[in-house]
């Protein structure tokens, strides 16, 4: 678990490079940051896929119908895509844009969730008594 | 896919600053603009390969 080092590193060089160019170059600081938050993405997205493969073989135990679990993951992908793009718009200044975009993925969570809701509406419907 | 591309950059914006500046003090104004620009385009073509790079492995993990 030494990585958490490495990414600490790369935050923190980061955050310097970010003040030394910003009085040079006002606009290469936002982008100097927005690849110190990408590559410390691609440093963790390894772990992410351990978690989901172990998450996956406890549905497998379950029993559990695996278009639930699929529709979850993406859920929880389109949350943190969101989340990055959103703290991207408000560090360059534009923070109603990033509300929008916001707005987007709630909108689309809720168009992705819509199936799980109806399948729990019908093993409802299912159990009451005609 | 690590480290060195922040310093790259940063290397690319102190390098387009002084090119700017050297040929604005020299009176090519229109020259130092496209200089600028040039350095511009270049780290975001960097960050676009990055950006796409970030969507494929998301994609692959969340079974798009």
């Amino acid at each position: 678990m030494d990585i958490i080092f490495k990414i600490i590193a790369i935050g923190l060089i980061t955050c310097i490079a970010t003040i030394i160019i910003k009085p040079i170059r006002s606009d290469f600081s936002i982008i100097i940051a927005i690849v110190g938050g990408l590559i410390i993405i691609f440093m963790i997205v390894n772990y992410l896929t351990d978690v989901f493969d172990s998450f996956k073989s406890i549905i497998n135990l379950t029993g559990l119908n695996s278009e639930l679990y699929k529709i979850l993951l993406k859920i929880i992908g389109v949350g943190y895509l969101i989340e990055f793009t959103v703290g991207i718009c408000s560090d360059t200044g534009n923070s109603s844009l990033g509300d929008k975009v916001l707005l987007g993925g709630k909108i689309i969570i809720m168009v992705m969730a819509l199936p799980i809701i109806t399948t729990i509406l019908q093993i409802i419907m299912e159990l009451l008594p005609t | 896919m690590e480290v060195e591309i922040i310093f790259k950059i940063a290397a690319i914006g102190l390098l387009t600053a002084i090119v700017g500046q050297i040929l604005k003090q020299a009176g090519k104004d229109e020259i130092s603009t496209l200089a600028t620009m040039a350095g511009l385009i270049i780290v975001l073509i960097m960050v676009l390969n990055l950006i796409a790079d970030l969507f494929v492995t998301l994609k692959t993990i969340f079974n798009f």
